[in-house]
């Protein structure tokens, strides 16, 4: 665990984070790429019913951490454990037992092209459910309708605009009523007005569901909404985890940087040389 | 890096290749119990009935085409040849045996590679880029069960009566070689056809179809599986698809061939 990890996770308010039960547990998690170090020793808690908001920049390393927590990759070096689930040992049974409690709402929506938004919301259902098929599109029904979606289902996800995609793929992350939900990136791609009706739409699934929900983003906007805990991490390394306001009074500057939005050093010196200064 | 660096690398790259292959095709077979109709909602099955019509029923027009131009160039050329020693008939035997045996099975092969296979490669591949296989994954559903097994099924299924086909057509070609040059009826001419085939150059042909149909879809899938670099990584993944399925199909070819000369006289 690095240094500013065990600031903020360990000394920070212990009591009250023992108290709770950590859903998701990560333990001096490792990955390189080649001679790429991606993450470089990540430590982290996700307690049960709260929203995590794992923050940071282009290539920090924060969606290889929802993918290794999703069980999408398996810890070379490290742990993640899910649901007292360890990831790394886990038989393909167990993964597969597991993946049934957890839904994905992933960063490009992953709608299958080549089935309706019907059949695809109605996917899990069918393969992971014994109710009856007319049951089945009842279901798919509500579940649409759950994230604003109606008249949908004989459509094909190509036929749906962007922010209409992410919600057909939220809904069918939610088909299985899921303990956990993922979220990579809700609002990339999307206009301001559509990222926040997500945004919208994940602070009222906050209040119907007791759903625990990891959301990987860079938007800070968003992040700031939805977040009961954040996690900002950088170079593959955390940098800080706490509430909202606890991040906003982090005193590392690298925090402070992300949080006021402020251009780096080889970013100034670039715009220097484009404006021939 | 030394020459024997390269090949060391090249050695570990194939042995990884043929590894990677070989647990796909394990874990496919395990799964392949699941596509029965009898089971579950039959998912699986509708699937296979699917991917028989795209691999097999729309190949059959093109297969025959090329199949029947094969035979007709085979007679062609055997016919310039065995006309000097009088011995035109041959060509009945040369054509239905030739074709029944190798060029049937391998003239259906390349054409679903050309077809089907390359066409495979690019529907994983671009389910591998578009996160596709990772929600399937996230929804607890495995890859090679959901993708592969109900197009291994079909081509398993559907290879072989291209095979049957693409004989038929080349035979059915060579007859009217005879019909123009031997003063043959066509029914004569499949008549001969059919009493000089033995149960084994027919089987033999079969067990190919079957060999080329697992080659066919195992290598355009994990071509799929392991594609990267984004959508240029899917045009890679087909043309190496293609390459590497043609290549493997004509290496099994020998080796059936070989088996069959030495093993089954």
């Amino acid at each position: 665990m690095t240094e500013s990890t065990r600031s903020t996770t360990e000394l920070r308010e212990p009591s009250r984070e023992a108290s709770r039960e950590a859903v998701i547990s990560v333990r001096d998690l490792k990955v390189r790429y080649g001679e790429r170090t991606v993450l470089d020793g990540v430590s982290l808690d996700i307690y049960r019913g709260e929203t995590m908001v794992i923050l940071g920049g282009s290539g920090s390393g924060k969606t290889t951490l929802l993918r290794h927590m999703e069980g999408l990759e398996r810890p070379a070096e490290g742990s993640v454990t899910v649901k007292g689930v360890d990831l790394a040992t886990a038989s393909r049974a167990t993964l597969t037992a597991l993946r049934r409690s957890m839904g994905v709402s992933f960063q490009s929506a992953a709608m299958f092209n080549s089935m309706t938004v019907g059949d695809n919301v109605a996917l899990p259902l069918l393969e992971h459910s014994a109710l009856a098929e007319s049951t089945i599109q009842v279901m798919v029904r509500i579940k649409l309708q759950q994230v604003g979606l109606t008249h949908v289902e004989d459509l094909y996800p190509t036929q749906l605009s962007g922010g209409m995609r992410k919600r057909a793929s939220l809904a069918r992350a939610l088909a299985l009523d899921p303990e956990i939900l993922f979220f990579d990136e809700p609002s990339a791609g999307l206009d301001p007005v559509i990222a926040a009706g997500l945004d919208d739409l994940i602070l009222r699934l906050k209040s119907a569901y007791p759903i625990t929900i990891v959301v990987v983003t860079h938007e800070l906007s968003s992040a700031f909404l939805i977040a009961d805990r954040m996690c900002m991490i950088n170079e593959g390394r955390i940098l800080a985890v706490g509430t909202v306001d606890e991040i906003r009074g982090n005193p590392d500057p690298r925090v402070q940087q992300f949080i006021r939005r402020e251009a780096n050093e080889a970013s100034e010196a670039s715009s220097s040389y484009i404006m021939g200064v | 890096m030394t020459l024997l660096e390269s090949v060391g690398r090249f050695s570990i790259r194939q042995a990884e290749y043929i590894g990677r292959l070989a647990i796909q095709f394990w874990y496919c077979l395990r799964f392949s119990v699941r596509a029965s109709p009898f089971k579950g909602r039959g998912l699986r099955w509708k699937r296979t009935l699917r991917q028989m019509g795209d691999i097999g029923v729309r190949s059959l027009p093109v297969l025959c085409l090329v199949s029947g131009a094969t035979g007709m160039i085979m007679a062609l050329q055997a016919g310039a040849e065995l006309r000097r020693f009088g011995a035109m008939e041959a060509i009945v035997t040369m054509v239905g045996t030739t074709m029944t045996r190798e060029l049937g099975p391998l003239m259906a092969a390349i054409v679903v590679i050309g077809r089907s296979g390359s066409a495979i490669s690019a529907e994983v591949a671009t389910m591998a880029v578009t996160e596709e296989l990772d929600a399937l994954r996230a929804m607890a559903l495995d890859p090679i069960d959901f993708v592969l097994v109900p197009k291994y099924l079909a081509m398993l299924v559907m290879l072989p009566c291209l095979t049957v086909m693409s004989v038929f057509s080349g035979i059915l070609a060579g007859g009217v070689f005879a019909y123009f040059t031997l003063d043959l009826t066509l029914l004569a001419y499949l008549s001969r056809t059919a009493e000089i085939l033995l149960m084994r150059d027919i089987v033999s042909g079969l067990v190919k179809a079957v060999i080329f149909g697992s080659i066919i879809v195992h290598v355009s899938c994990l071509e799929g599986f392991t594609v990267s670099g984004g959508p240029v990584g899917v045009g890679h993944s087909t043309t190496s698809a293609v390459v590497k399925s043609i290549f493997l199909v004509v290496l099994a070819d020998l080796l059936c061939t070989t088996f069959f000369y030495f093993f089954w006289r």
